[in-house]
Order: structure tokens, then C-alpha cells, then sequence
């Protein structure tokens, strides 16, 4: 029996996980990450776009700061997000984005003078200041009132992915690539680590730490057409669903990004909107100005996602072969601009389309993009109910982005939930509660039901195929779990899910027995945690009865303050059980610092809760007060919503930006 | 998109061997597969997998041609698979794991181990002498043309095909390769790195460094980012030597 | 402060490019003066004149080709001491290298095996060359190089020279080139093609000249009554006989 013991198990080497792991080593604690791929294949590499980080620093972005950061995030969560959490995140980006450049992220620089850009289809011009020069530079991205968006042209998650990764190396950090958890090791209400079996070679490995950390991304691959990575399967919050305490948040809030190629789903940065590309329909007329006439293509994803696929059931949709599809025209923005700053986009185009972007229209559509859902922990990263379990970045729901992300704002949280939670386990590790108290038996057994549970599957007969399983869930959740969702439809996906799960229970491994590196038996085992990844997916969205950012109802058009400003709830608590537990988490107006408004999106149709008016009432007394009394933005903050002190006092300091806190 | 027509029987021709196995020799195997519109090698790959062998072991994560993972020899060469589209191809496709890295099973390598050794040896990340990171300032300025050369090196994936490309490194495998090259100029251009020359000399400036390089251009010609490999490298090739005779 | 490096290597390298420099650019001199051939007999004459000081002191002195043939030597033994560094240094070496190049299909490294070959090609029969011209300077000229192709059966020896000469310089110089970035613009692309371009162009002319000097040499040999020896006799230029 192998067993490592170490501080902090961190499971997922991509920006979040990296960055967990840099910043519990410079407390002093040893790490220890667990990969699927080597760290730098990570789907973090795949944010092109940038992230989001209130520098002001760009003509467009002047005036920024935290305060409209804060606001357009929450407005873009639809006020599902937790505005604690989201104040924290935007207090500590800046701080994020700089500690990035200073470990060599080449971020897109200000060049001062003047410059065209395209805005809403016209040449403008643009004049950077003289004092900005060299500083950071940010793009305009969907949902922000302000160009806040940083960025190494079109490369940015892999270039921060790089820089990190790099950081790692020259901390020393240990990364076992090629392994993947199978289960969390959980004792007493409390999770001890986790037992992995190494992909190359099929050996089970306890990992004994005394925190563990899920930084394992998204669950975008329950669906057949996905911009997210393969291995973005959801393993990681089947994990922590399979614990039977842990629970997971939202899960039914998925985004689905406006602009992916057809057919195969890979992502065209929502960079080629912000920079002045435009959508366009069979006639090659300019669809999204008559449904959102102010901010057209550039609304947040949801909007656009769910306008494009209005207007494609309206019949003006492209025809072909893999369904219906509509343009993305960026040959506006020249060739130059493209082959500088949108240039991944290119390559795309070229090697997947066989097309020039500079010249030919890019066919798109809306695809399953990012999972809002995820591990429920508290701000400090930690579940709320399973003591020593961790999660942060897509794989969490600590709960930035509510019931919708805006663009930018992904890899801006991997970096800076690191950070927090990086602290937070450290502190946990400096206490004495820290400590492990698990008999090596209880380790011991872990091991050998993982051991189990794989020979049953490569001894099986007359079982399952599981690459059966997995498509028909894919295809479930494709067709009736998808942008817009009905109760019909619903209750079908869950039924047949549910089918679909009891079945998976008879798995078998066809032909490739090997115990070692078996791709069949890897499909075989992570069906069966997608698919109850997708129940809880399905169900929350059948038993969430309104419409609120990204999960929109036909049958429930409206938002349901009254009855539904609260998390989704999700547990598996009981192994026999088909269908997950779900509960509720109310979500607090009266302390909201943003109380809860309209969008501002198409009609507003909001049912609002009784608490609502009384806040903004609260809320309007007394930023007046404070402001007639001379008060700054940061005390009329701090009296609304006070976050700092939560904060690690290291990132308590204001940020630095030209004409403020300088 | 033209009009749904009867595609090609491709013939696949597959490298399998499972070093796990020790009844396995290493072996051909091939798959017939029905072309169809847009078809790629990871589409292929897949489809082997999901309908002919399940046992066949290969890797992809991004399939975008972002992350480098599904690096193997096509017809001998080295590239991305998940980007090559079976048109630009013949109907007999040969497909191999990239040579010297450590073999998983069948196309899989373990591109991680060597690479992260890479990194280590050459020290890739930035050098600075001061400790205490100013996080809450205003960032530290760059000249833009300078950050957009710095993101042009930065670019690359770590596919491993520039190794796999290159004869030198295959007769000596301490050669650092074009990754590693590509990697120092990277690190030489950036101010943020306190490195001097002699530094640099010190990491590359043997025959394990830029002098083994022999010029081949394997590396240039099969790098699926088209880094400015051939340049940089000769522009490391002077400077080192500058530095040599300055020393 | 400044570090203490090794600069054995970076000195290598640079001398390997220099010697290289030099032996192409005297091979692609060396080639043209010897097809003076083709125009006459008395041309080539007047050439192996010029070398051997004629013009300038107005005497003939075999002992400057001698020198010239013996500096060059120590040049390609320099060359060929360093580049062998290169070489693959075992069989095991050159079977993975073979296969490689095999399996690639790559110009480039094919050109750079080419360079291995014929490099070590004229470990030999430059060697015999080079020898010879040293210690039989005086034995140059339209009859007497002739009759070393025909009756010394150099002929073959030249012909397989000519061909490994011509081939290794000018891929060298080709290679030379792109390693140090010589000329290599924006668009590297372009610059290597038009330098591919321009290698294999040279080459073909080069060859075509030498052999054509070559068939000419052999066709003297074979043609011309040596019972006179082989002293050429100048219509133009007399010697007075000093002896």
C-alpha cells in the first residue's frame, strides 16, 4: 500500500490549483498537486479572451474601480451571487493581475497617442494618455460598463497558465502528473485527502493531507457540444457529491457562450465582440441591435447566447448540415488587427474551418461554455460542511458569478480565489485543528473499495457499455437541458437520466482489461460520476421554477425574487439513492450592498422580494448621508457591506491607479 | 458547407505497444474509417476508440490546438493531431507516438516529466533579485512592441514536436532542442528577468546549448505555433558568442 | 562583476563557421581558376602563372602554390577536426539519425547528412589532394594536370571530389547562413527560400563547370604526345632558361 502524506493535497494543476499551491508553499506548508494532464495542458490555457481587473489604466477603462467592477459582476449574476465574495474579488484583482506581471505574464501594454479602434461598427479614435504609457492595457468585453478586460492578445489564459506553472517549478512544488482522484478519504465528518490511481501505469496511491484542495474546473462535457476541454468532465464535484456530505451549489447554472465555431465547438474569444466584431444572420443583417439596442452584441453572454437562438427559431439561422448557425464577422477589424491581437482566433479559422477571418464570416453558435455551479464552499474556500475539503476556481461555487459569468471575469477568479484560499488553508494548516487523526485501517479500506470498484468493472459480464451511457446523457443534456428549458423537457432529461444512472451501476469493460493505462476503463468509471454530475444538473434546473441568468424557463419567464433568490442546494448523501437531495440556501437582501434591480436586458419582468425596496431604501439613506458628510468611496462602502475585514490582512491594502490611492 | 457525399475509406495505420504488457512487441495496426466532411485526426482517433479498439490509448484535452498534447507523427512527421484535418491527408495514414519521450502506451507519451526537467535545468522563470512583490502599486511599465515580442516567444505549447523534429536532439538527447532555446530568448528579452549574458552562457552556451544546435530547421519547419525558431536561435548563437569573446 | 565561463565552445563554434567561410570561398575561386581550361591552354597557363607569382615578381615560384595548398590544409584540418564533433559519434548514433531523416522526409536534415557523407568523403581524397599540390607545386599547368587525370588516374579521384566538394560548401554556406541569421530580414521564410534557391543553383553550376573542366583535362590527357614531358610551351610568354 502507497501512502503520501503531505499538508495540502491540491487536486487540479490549472491557474487555480497552481496558484493554491505557490501560496500555501510561501507559508510554509508542503504541496502536493495531483494532474490529470501536465499542469500547462490545463483548460485554463484555453481562456483567450483576458481577465478582468479594474487598472483603469486604458482611455476607455478610466474611472474604473472596484465599486463598478462590483456592480456589473452582481448585475451579471442576475443577484445570485454571494456580493461579500464578488466585493473581495474585485478588491484583490488588481492585486492579482500585478503579482501575474511581476512573475512575467507579457500583458498587452498602453500605447500612448492616438490609435482607431472599432466601436459599434464605426471607426473610432481612441487618444491613450502620456501617463499610461507601458501600463496595462484591457479590451472591451460583453457586460462591463468600462474596458476592464487585461490581456496578452489572444493567449492570456495560456500565458498566465505559463507564468504560474513556471512559479511552480521555482518553488519546487511537487506535481504528480497523470494522476487522477478516485474518491475523497473522509473520516468523522472531516476529508483527509484522497485515494488516485496513476493513468500510466494503474497503481492506487492514498494522499493523506491534512487539507484538500478540488481546483478541477468545469463540468461543461455532460454536454456533446462543449467549448471546454475533454477532461472538463466534472470528476472533481462527483468527488466531492460522492463524499455524501459535501454539497454543491447551483448546479444548474450553466453558460453557454455566444460565439463557438460549428460544428465542433471550439471557442471564438468574446474578444472579437469586445474589439468590434458583430453578429450577423442568413441575410447578413445585424440581428442584435433590434433585440438589445444599447448594448447589442455586446450584452452579457446569456443574453446574446439566448438572442441568437431566438432569432435562429425565427427561421433566420444558416442552414447546414450540422444544424442551423448564424456569422461572426470580425474582416471589419482588418488583418492586421486580427493577425496581432486575435490571433488564435485565426489559426482556428484556418485549421478547423479551412477560412481566412480576415476575409470570410465565421459560422457560430451557442455552446456550453462555463459552469457556474460547483463544490458550495464558504468565502474562505472551505465546503460548508465537510471540514478540510477546499475548492476554488470553476470547480467552486463560493459564489462569484451567481447565475451568470461575465467574460473575463473566469480566469480573474482561478488567480485570485487562489490567493484567498491559498491563505485560508494556510491558516487552517497553522492551527491545531489541522492535525490528522485517521487510523491507517480506515485508509486502507479506502484503497481497496477503489480497488473493488474497478476489478468489478473489468470483471463485469453482461453490463453496460458505458460509451453508450455517456452519449445518450450527452445528448440529453444537449437537447433538454440547454439554453432555454421547459418543465416537459425537463422531467424527461431527469427521468431518463435517472434511467441512465441505474444502469451505469452494471458497467463493464469490454475487451481492454488492462490494469494499467486503459482508456476504456477510464470512461468506464468517470460515466458513472458524470452522470451524476448531470442529474444534479437536470434536477436543479427542473425543480428551479423562474428564470435567472443563464438558467432561462419558457414556462417561467420571469424572475422569481419572491420565491427564488436562493442557492440550489445539492447532496448525494445516501449511495442507494437515484436522484440527488436537494435543498435550499436563502440568499440575504438586507445585508446586499447591490440590492437586488433590473438587468436591464429586454422587459423586466422580475417578481421582486418584500425585502427589496426596504434595502435600496436602507441603502440610498445611507450612501446620502455619508456622502453629504463628505464621506469617500471606500467608508460608504465599508458602512453598506463591510468585506475587508475577511479578507488576509496581506490583501487588505487599497489598490494603487493613476490618480487614485497613489 | 457542400453537400453530404460518400467520403473515403481512410486506412489508419497505428504504432500500438503497452509497455505495461510484457507480451507486447511493438506492432501496426490498422483501422478503416469512412472520411467524412471536416474530419479530423482527433475525431478519427476517437471513433477508433469508441467503435473499433477501446484499448487504444492516446491524448487530447484542448482538441483545439491550444495546449499541445496530442503531439504525434503523422506520415513521419511530427504535429498536432487534433488540427489535421484528414483532407489535407492520403487515404493511408500512418500514425505514431513522437520519438523520445517516454512512452505510455500506444500514441501517449509522457511529454510532462522531460518538459518540467527542461524547465528546471534552464531556470525558466523570471529572475529577480528583489524579494517583496509591490502587488498593491502601479504596475512596473514595458514598452508595448516590447511585451507583444515577449508574448511572440511566449507562445509556445510545449508540444514537443520541435523535438521530435530535430536530428540533433534525437542522436543527443542532452541537447536542449528549440524548446529550450526558444525558452532562454524568451527569458534574455524580458527586462524583468535579471539574468545577465554570462548567466545565459552559463545555462546554454555549450554543446548541449546553442552550439549543438546543427541547423537543421526541423524544429522551424514543424513548429505548429510558427515560433521564429530558426532567428532566435541564431540570434542566441551571436550573442553567446559576443559574450564569450567580451568574457 | 563578471562571471568566469567556459568560452572553449562558443569558440569552436565560431571557428568551425570561419574555417568553413574561408575553405567555400576558396573552393568557389579555386573551381573557376582551373576552368580557365575551357577557354584555352594558354589561358590556364597564364592563370598557374598568376599563382605562382609571375605577375608580380616576375619569376615563377612554385614554392607560393606549395605555401598556399599547405595553409589550406591547416585550415581543413582545423575544419574537419571541429565539425567532427558533429559527426555521429556511433553507429548507434547514425542508425537513429538515419532513421530519423528517413522517416521526416526533411530537406534540410537530408542536406545535413549529405554534408556528413561527403565530409567524410574528403577526409581522404582531399587529403591526397591537398598532398599533392604541396609537395609537387611545379606540376600544374594545361599539360601537366592533365596528364595527372589521365596517366596518374586522378581522374576518378577529382570527379568524386568535385562532386563532395562542390555539394559540402555550398550547403555549408547555405547553413551558414540561416545559423547565424546572416541577411535573414522580417520574413525568414522568404530569406531561407531564396537561400535555398541560391545554394542549389551554385551548386548545379559549379558542378557543371567542374566536370566540363574535368572532361576537358582528360581529353588533353588522353589527346595530347607527352614524349616532350609535360612542360607547356607558351606562344606568349618565354622563359629564359636559367639553368
Amino acid at each position: 500500500m502507497k501512502i503520501i502524506y503531505t499538508d495540502v493535497l491540491i487536486i487540479g494543476g490549472g491557474l487555480a490549483g497552481l496558484r493554491v499551491a505557490t501560496g500555501v508553499k510561501q507559508r510554509g506548508h508542503d504541496a502536493v498537486i495531483l494532474t490529470l494532464v501536465p499542469p500547462k495542458r490545463s483548460h485554463s490555457a484555453a481562456a483567450q479572451g483576458g481577465m478582468q481587473a479594474s487598472l483603469a489604466n486604458s482611455k476607455m477603462g478610466e474611472g474604473d474601480n472596484e465599486d463598478i467592477h462590483f456592480s456589473d459582476t452582481i448585475k451579471g449574476s442576475d443577484w445570485g451571487a454571494d456580493q461579500e465574495v464578488a466585493r473581495m474579488f474585485v478588491h484583490v484583482a488588481p492585486k492579482a493581475i500585478r503579482e501575474l506581471s511581476a512573475w512575467g505574464v507579457p500583458w498587452s501594454r498602453v500605447q500612448k497617442g492616438e490609435r482607431t479602434a472599432i466601436i459599434n461598427a464605426q471607426k473610432v479614435k481612441i487618444t491613450e494618455n502620456e501617463n499610461a504609457h507601458g501600463l496595462i492595457t484591457a479590451r472591451d468585453f460583453g457586460g462591463t460598463k468600462k474596458w476592464r478586460t487585461c490581456y496578452t492578445s489572444d493567449g492570456t489564459g495560456h500565458s498566465m497558465l505559463y507564468a504560474m506553472d513556471n512559479k511552480a517549478h521555482q518553488d519546487k512544488i511537487e506535481i504528480h502528473e497523470r494522476l487522477e482522484a478516485m474518491s475523497l478519504i473522509v473520516d468523522e465528518g472531516r476529508c483527509y485527502g484522497a485515494i488516485a490511481r496513476n493513468l500510466m501505469t494503474g497503481e492506487l496511491v492514498a494522499y493523506v493531507a491534512k487539507a484538500t484542495t478540488m481546483a478541477t474546473g468545469g463540468y461543461g462535457r455532460i454536454y456533446s457540444v462543449s467549448t471546454n476541454a475533454i477532461i472538463c468532465q466534472g470528476t472533481g464535484q462527483a468527488l466531492a457529491l460522492e463524499t455524501g456530505i459535501a454539497t454543491l451549489g447551483n448546479m444548474e447554472a450553466i453558460q453557454f457562450h455566444p460565439t463557438a465555431i460549428v460544428p465542433v465547438g471550439i471557442l471564438t474569444t468574446e474578444g472579437c465582440r469586445g474589439d468590434g466584431g458583430l453578429l450577423l444572420d442568413k441575410d447578413g443583417y445585424r440581428f442584435m441591435p433590434d433585440y438589445e439596442p444599447e448594448k447589442k452584441e455586446l450584452a452579457s453572454r446569456d443574453v446574446v447566447s439566448r438572442r441568437m437562438t431566438e432569432h435562429i427559431r425565427k427561421g433566420k439561422g444558416v442552414k447546414s448540415r450540422y444544424g442551423d448557425h448564424l456569422w461572426l464577422d470580425i474582416t471589419i477589424l482588418g488583418r492586421a488587427h486580427i493577425e496581432k491581437n486575435l490571433r488564435e482566433v485565426k489559426e482556428i479559422c484556418e485549421n478547423f474551418l479551412g477560412i481566412d477571418p480576415a476575409v470570410d464570416w465565421i459560422p457560430v453558435r451557442p455552446t456550453q461554455h462555463y459552469s457556474m455551479g460547483g463544490i458550495r464552499t464558504k468565502y474562505t474556500g472551505e465546503s460548508q460542511t465537510l471540514k478540510g475539503l477546499y475548492s476554488c476556481g470553476e470547480a467552486a461555487c463560493w459564489d462569484l458569478h451567481g447565475f451568470n459569468r461575465l467574460g473575463g471575469n473566469s480566469v480573474s477568479e482561478t488567480v485570485v480565489a487562489g490567493m484567498l484560499v491559498g491563505e485560508y488553508i494556510s491558516d487552517f494548516c497553522d492551527s491545531h485543528e489541522s492535525s490528522i487523526h485517521i487510523h491507517s485501517s480506515k485508509i486502507e479500506m479506502a484503497l481497496k473499495k477503489e480497488k473493488d470498484k474497478l476489478e468489478t468493472l473489468l470483471t463485469n459480464t453482461k453490463g453496460e457499455d458505458a460509451y453508450v451511457l455517456r452519449r445518450r446523457m450527452e445528448e440529453i443534456m444537449m437537447d433538454k437541458v440547454g439554453i432555454f428549458r421547459n418543465g416537459k423537457d425537463l422531467q424527461d432529461a431527469v427521468d431518463e437520466l435517472e434511467q441512465l444512472y441505474k444502469r451505469s451501476k452494471n458497467i463493464e469493460v469490454f475487451r481492454s482489461k488492462s490494469r494499467a493505462a486503459n482508456p476504456a476503463l477510464v470512461n468506464a468509471y468517470r460515466t458513472q460520476k458524470m452522470l451524476k454530475v448531470a442529474l444534479t444538473v437536470a434536477y436543479g434546473a427542473l425543480l428551479r421554477t423562474e428564470s435567472r441568468g443563464a438558467h432561462s424557463r419558457e414556462d417561467y419567464p420571469e424572475r422569481d425574487d419572491a420565491n427564488w433568490l436562493k442557492r440550489t442546494i445539492t447532496s448525494w448523501s445516501n449511495e442507494g439513492q437515484s436522484l440527488p437531495t436537494v435543498s435550499y440556501e436563502e440568499i440575504d437582501i438586507t445585508s446586499m450592498e447591490l440590492p437586488p434591480g433590473f438587468r436591464g436586458y429586454g422587459k423586466d419582468l422580475t417578481k421582486h422580494h418584500q425585502d427589496t425596496p426596504k434595502r435600496v431604501e436602507k441603502v440610498e439613506a445611507i450612501t446620502k448621508k455619508l456622502e453629504a458628510e463628505g464621506a469617500n468611496r471606500f467608508e460608504i462602502q465599508n458602512a453598506l457591506m463591510p468585506f475587508l475585514d475577511k479578507l488576509p490582512k496581506k490583501y487588505r491594502n487599497k489598490n494603487e491607479r493613476l490618480g487614485e490611492n497613489i | 458547407m457542400s453537400e453530404i457525399e460518400k467520403g473515403r475509406i481512410l486506412k489508419i495505420n497505428v504504432l500500438r505497444f503497452d509497455p505495461n504488457d510484457p507480451s507486447n512487441l511493438p506492432h501496426m495496426q490498422t483501422f478503416e474509417i469512412e472520411e467524412a466532411y471536416g474530419m479530423t485526426l482527433y475525431i478519427v482517433l476517437n471513433m477508433i476508440r469508441e467503435h473499433h479498439d477501446n484499448s487504444l490509448m492516446f491524448d487530447f484535452v484542448c482538441r483545439a490546438g491550444i495546449c499541445g498534447s496530442c503531439s504525434m507523427l503523422v506520415n513521419g512527421r511530427p504535429t498536432l493531431a487534433c488540427r489535421t484535418l484528414t483532407s489535407k491527408l492520403g487515404q493511408n495514414i500512418t500514425l505514431a507516438p513522437l520519438p523520445l519521450f517516454k512512452l505510455i502506451k500506444d500514441l501517449s507519451i509522457y511529454t510532462g516529466e522531460w518538459m518540467r526537467g527542461l524547465n528546471e535545468r534552464l531556470e525558466t522563470w523570471i529572475h529577480d533579485k528583489e524579494q517583496e512583490l509591490h502587488i498593491d502599486k502601479l504596475e512596473e511599465r514595458m514598452e508595448p512592441a516590447l511585451a507583444d515580442e515577449i508574448y511572440e516567444l511566449d507562445r509556445c505549447i510545449e508540444c514537443g514536436c520541435c523535438v521530435a523534429g530535430c536530428g540533433t536532439i534525437q542522436m543527443r538527447p542532452n541537447f536542449v532542442g528549440a524548446v529550450g532555446l526558444n525558452k532562454i530568448a524568451r527569458y534574455h528579452l524580458d527586462p524583468r528577468d535579471k539574468r545577465g549574458d554570462e548567466d545565459y552562457y552559463e545555462l546554454i552556451g555549450d554543446e548541449d546549448g546553442v552550439f549543438g544546435c546543427m541547423t537543421l530547421l526541423g524544429c522551424e519547419d514543424v513548429c505548429p505555433k510558427d515560433l521564429p525558431l530558426q532567428s532566435k536561435i541564431a540570434y542566441l548563437r551571436r550573442m553567446m558568442v559576443k559574450t564569450a569573446l567580451n568574457n | 562583476m563578471k562571471k568566469t565561463i567556459d568560452k572553449i565552445p562558443a569558440r569552436l563554434d565560431f571557428l568551425q563557421s570561419v574555417t568553413g567561410l574561408i575553405l567555400a570561398v576558396f573552393i568557389m575561386g579555386h573551381i573557376l581558376f582551373e576552368a580557365s581550361i575551357l577557354i584555352s591552354n594558354e589561358m590556364m597557363y597564364k592563370v598557374t602563372l598568376m599563382f605562382e607569382g609571375y605577375y608580380f615578381f616576375g619569376e615563377r615560384y612554385p614554392g607560393i602554390i606549395s605555401f598556399l595548398a599547405a595553409a589550406i590544409f591547416v585550415i581543413f584540418i582545423l575544419h574537419a577536426g571541429i565539425a567532427m564533433r558533429k559527426f555521429p559519434a556511433s553507429y548507434k548514433q547514425y542508425k537513429i539519425m538515419k532513421e530519423h531523416s528517413t522517416r521526416m522526409k526533411h530537406e534540410d536534415t537530408s542536406l545535413w547528412m549529405i554534408q556528413v557523407i561527403t565530409g567524410f568523403m574528403m577526409f581522404f581524397i582531399g587529403s591526397v589532394h591537398l598532398y599533392i599540390m604541396m609537395t609537387q607545386p611545379e606540376n600544374i599547368g594545361p599539360f601537366a594536370s592533365s596528364s595527372r587525370v589521365v596517366d596518374e588516374f586522378m581522374g576518378p579521384l577529382y570527379f568524386m571530389l568535385l562532386l563532395a566538394v562542390v555539394s559540402h560548401a555550398f550547403i555549408g554556406l547555405y547553413r551558414l547562413a540561416l545559423k547565424w541569421g546572416f541577411m535573414e530580414g522580417k520574413n525568414t521564410e522568404r530569406s531561407r527560400k531564396i537561400f535555398k534557391l541560391l545554394m542549389k543553383t551554385m551548386i548545379a553550376v559549379y558542378i557543371i563547370i567542374g566536370l566540363a573542366s574535368l572532361a576537358k583535362y582528360t581529353y588533353i590527357g588522353i589527346t595530347h604526345d607527352f614524349s616532350d614531358g609535360v612542360k607547356y610551351q607558351s606562344q606568349t610568354i618565354k622563359f629564359e632558361e636559367h639553368k
